[in-house]
This record gives structure tokens, sequence and C-alpha cells, in this order.
């Protein structure tokens, strides 16, 4: 469904991207790594149409998104989350969740909205200001939420595990497991860790200066050499540790 | 009784009182009436420039331009095309809403660049209707501007009919502006504000929206501008596009609480005729010093504007009274 052909982005003189290729398959869900400033963010924000890369080919069921603002792009499919949570302000979860089905891709049905508060166990909180009255947990499944409301048929989550203590953590992965069952789409989940993404993800993809060193299986991933080289200067987990 | 109620009751109670109580009142004063009826050109305006500043997040110093052209638009179609009045004031807002498309490119700045950039646009539309003197008249301006006609027997273009006619096109603009509001528009536009790059990966249009906004605001700022013309009847560049359209209604949205409907409704008539009616008599010169000294005040003590807080003294007796 998505296909990133030597996708470049250039910040000035920094290379964010060098030249990113992969595809997404309907359904599939993939998990992307790689250490802070490897190009994971940059890599969503040429997806979702908030960078312009400066080359390369991006299309999306056939359609090239290159020319698309950020706001078509939702309205054919691609909904994205920010690893900073953005709620709207001033607005309540509902309205966050309104806004977005509103102008989003899907039907404008009111029973989604409520299938998604209780999916991300949003449900009470569903008339709190969004900016000032909820926990970092429940900005996160906010951020997820929004997303969902437009009925995107990609998704691409950016760290909204990270800052979450180890219980948080699990049950926000089985909101996430039971968001990408019950709606199957395809997912992209930048996260750094290894054994969440190994739990939701059959497929890794490993970005190291702005460019793709590695795409598998999380096992075989996270045993190639050049990966674990990527994140500690070593050659193998054994001398890392 | 709920918030919801009691808004409404007031907002009939406050329309017969506008449309009933005060021609019955005042309708044999025409200075009074006169001054309601300025004061209401100035609320036309601050609604206008409300809208754009509360729901499309864009601080205007250039409203003065839509004021003018608007105008210069209504009275040129009336005096050399035979439109009458009532069409050609519709046109004059439409004329202003088409001057705000030259006004698009500038929706990518943010904050004082975009105040900035309608002030000096406002200044274009100043020299423009200087130099087109065939059209516009020059810096003599137009004299003699038809006025509004007599309809069923009733003369629109006396006091009490500009004054109708005024209150109509100001109550249509809140009513306008609290529908946008409450729709899912104005709600895309009000999540925007913080975030705007987070609307647009949902879906949102944000430049369209802000657009429509700046339009809509042209368009309503424009009829007043015409309606102003045929109901003073008189025009020329200096007073069409005079900087006091523009600092008037920003005093008055401000003072009256520009995130409300109606508090720059009611901030226009509050400053407006408080400071004609009590400030001038007693200090002839300088009286818009007073005036200045309040709204100093007031952005100090209450910097939502005089709705809420009158909002929020309600509330509070309501509670004491339930307690």
């Amino acid at each position: 469904m998505l296909t990133l052909e030597g996708v470049q982005v250039n910040f000035g003189g920094v290379q964010a991207l060098k030249s990113a290729s992969f595809s997404v398959a309907e359904g599939e869900s993939i998990g992307l790594v790689g250490p802070n400033g490897a190009g994971k963010t940059t890599l969503f924000n040429v997806i979702s149409g908030v960078v312009r890369p400066t080359a390369g080919r991006l299309d999306f069921r056939g359609t090239s998104l290159l020319k698309l603002p950020e706001w078509k792009r939702a309205r054919l499919g691609i909904g994205r989350s920010f690893q900073i949570p953005r709620p709207f302000g001033h607005c309540t979860v509902r309205e966050n969740l309104l806004v977005a089905q509103r102008f989003g891709a899907g039907k404008k049905d009111p029973k989604r909205i409520d299938e998604i508060l209780d999916i991300l166990n949003l449900r009470d909180k569903a008339d709190r200001d969004a900016t000032t009255e909820l926990a970092l947990t429940e900005h996160k499944a906010l951020e997820v939420g929004k997303a969902l409301a437009t009925e995107p048929s990609l998704l691409l989550l950016d760290e909204v595990l990270a800052g979450l203590e180890t219980s948080s953590k699990r049950a926000f992965m089985e909101r996430l497991a039971a968001v990408r069952d019950r709606y199957r789409l395809a997912m992209v989940i930048i996260e750094h860790d290894i054994a969440t993404i190994a739990a939701l993800c059959p497929r890794v993809l490993v970005l190291n200066f702005g460019q793709i060193i590695a795409d598998g299986s999380p096992d075989a991933v996270f045993r190639d050499p050049e990966v674990i080289r990527s994140y500690t200067g070593e050659t193998t987990l054994a001398e890392a540790s | 009784m709920t918030t919801t109620l009691l808004n409404r009751i007031v907002l009939i109670a406050a329309l017969a009182i506008a449309y009933v109580g005060i021609p019955i009142l005042f309708g044999g004063n025409a200075y009074v009436l006169g001054l309601i009826v300025a004061a209401l050109t100035i609320a036309g305006v601050a609604v206008a420039w409300a809208l754009l500043g509360n729901l499309g997040g864009m601080v205007s110093f250039g409203h003065a331009a839509f004021f003018g052209v608007g105008s210069y638009t209504s009275a040129v179609l009336a005096m050399k095309l035979g439109v009458p009045v009532f069409a050609a004031m519709l046109l004059g807002g439409v004329g202003a809403a088409v001057s705000s498309v030259a006004m698009l490119p500038a929706l990518r700045l943010r904050g004082p660049y975009f105040a900035l950039a309608i002030l000096a646009y406002a200044h274009i539309f100043q020299i423009l209707a200087t130099e087109m003197t065939p059209v516009t008249g020059g810096a003599g301006g137009l004299l003699s501007i038809p006025r509004f006609p007599t309809v069923l027997g009733f003369d629109f273009g006396e006091k009490l009919g500009g004054y109708l006619i005024v209150l109509t096109i100001v109550v249509l603009a809140a009513f306008a502006y609290d529908a946008i509001r409450r729709s899912t528009w104005g709600l895309a536009l009000k999540a925007m504000h913080d975030t705007e790059v987070a609307t647009r990966v949902v879906g949102v249009p944000s430049t369209h929206l802000k657009a429509a906004m700046l339009v809509l605001s042209a368009f309503i700022t424009g009829v007043v501008g015409a309606f102003n013309a045929h109901f003073i009847s008189f025009l020329d560049p200096d007073y069409a596009f005079s900087s006091g359209w523009t600092v008037l209604p920003i005093a008055a949205a401000i003072f009256g609480g520009y995130r409300t409907v109606w508090g720059p409704v009611v901030g226009a008539l509050a400053i407006y005729l408080v400071d004609q009616l009590l400030f001038k008599p007693i200090l002839p010169h300088g009286h818009q010093m007073i005036l200045g000294v309040l709204l100093c005040a007031m952005i100090l003590f209450s910097p939502g504007g005089l709705m809420p807080a009158l909002r929020r003294r309600t509330v509070k007796e309501s509670r004491h009274a339930h307690a």
C-alpha cells in the first residue's frame, strides 16, 4: 500500500534521510527502530506530509504523495501520532476525536468515537479538557485515538509508549494490539523497547544515520551485527554487555 | 435554571429591547440615536474582527481596508451604475471579500507578521482610492451618496431606519459567528490555535479554513462600511480607510471580550456611548484618555473582557443563591 523509493531529506547541510526505500503491505505491522537522531520521526514526517523530501518517490495505493499536503494524505487514509502529544487546545477529549473524524478519511459514524474511547480506555475522560486534565498515558492514548478517528488504513505511531512506566506500558501495548486486531490496519510503530516491538510487529526496520540498515523479523534483525553496532558501537551483544 | 436557558432568555430580552425598546425610547432623539448607530457600526466591525481573531487565530490591523473597500464599492455601484442601495450594500460586502483574496498569501504568516502585512495592505487600498479619481472622486471623495430608500412607507434613510439596518447587520453577523463557532468548522478552528500541524495531519485544511474566516470577516466589515457610506451619504479616502475603523473595533472587542460572540457588541456600545455621553461632556478635549485608562484596567483585571467578567459574577451570585 505504501512504497518509498530513494527518499532523501536535507535540512540545510544535514542529511536527515539518505536514501530510504521500503514498502508496507495492507494490514502489515512494522516496527521502526534506530538510535536517537537516526531519522525515524523525519520518515514519519515525510510520509504524513509535514516535511517535503528533497528527492525520491512516495506512493500510497498507487497515488504519488509528493505534492499532496498533510490534510489530503490524512483523507487518503494515512493517520499518525506525534512523539510529544499535541492535544487540540481548549477542546475536550471527545471534541479532539470529533475534529479528527469530521475531517478525516472515513464515515462520520458517532458510534466509532465511543468505540475508540472504549478501546483506549478514555470513556470516563471524554468530557475532560484534553490539554489540562489528562495524565501522560491518557495523552498518549488520545494521540492514537485522534489518528484512529480519521479512519486510517495506515497508522504511524511515533513512540506512543515512551515515558510510560512498565505496568502502563503493558496495558497500552494490549490496547495497541486490540486496535490492530479490531481495525485490521497497517501500522508502523517507532519504539525503543525491543520487547514491545517484537510482541507487536512481525517485521522490523532499522534506521541509522538516515539509512535503512536492516529489514526482517525481530529475531533476525536484533541479532544482526550491524544493528547491534549501530546501537552500541560493538559487534555482538556479548561484547556490548 | 440552566445556563443555556438563561443565556437564551437574556438574548431574547436584549433583542426585544434593541428592536422595540430603543426605537420607542430614543426614536425621537436624533442625537442619541445617531450615537447608537455609530456604536453599532463599530460593533459590526468588532464582531468581524473578533471572528477572525478568535476563530481564525489572526490578529488584524487592517480591517479599515475592508471597511473602505466595502463603502466605496457600494457607493460607486449605487451612484454610477444605479444599483439599488440595499443590493449595493451587499455587493459592497462582496467587494471587500474579493479584496481580501489578495491577502490570502499572508495567511502563511503568523503573529505580528500577519498583523503587519494586513496593515500595509490597508494603506494600498487607501492610496488606490485616492488615485483612482474618475471612479472614487479622488481625495475630494464622493458627495450625495444615495441614502437608503423608503420601503412600504418606512423611510430607511432616516436615523431610525439606519438604526434598524445596522442593528440587523450586527445581529446577523453575531449569529453567523455563533453558528460557525458551534460547528465542527469552529471546533477545528479552535483546535488549530495551539497546534496547526496536528490538525492538518487529521485532515483539517487549516489554510482553507483560515481563508474562509478572512473572507467572511472582510464581507461583514464591507457590508458595515457600505451601510455607513449610505447612512452618512459622504466618503473620502482619509475617512473611509481611517485607522479608527481598525483601532476602535479592536478596543471594543477586547473591552467586551473578543472570545465571546456578544462581547464585541457590548464592548462597542459600552466604550463608544460612555465616551460620548459621559466622558466627552466632562473632558471635551482628550476624553479618549479616560477610555484608554479604562481599557488598560480591563486588560489588567479581566483579560477576558467585560462579558466573561459579567458571566463569572452571574455564576457566583447564582451559587450564593443556591447555597
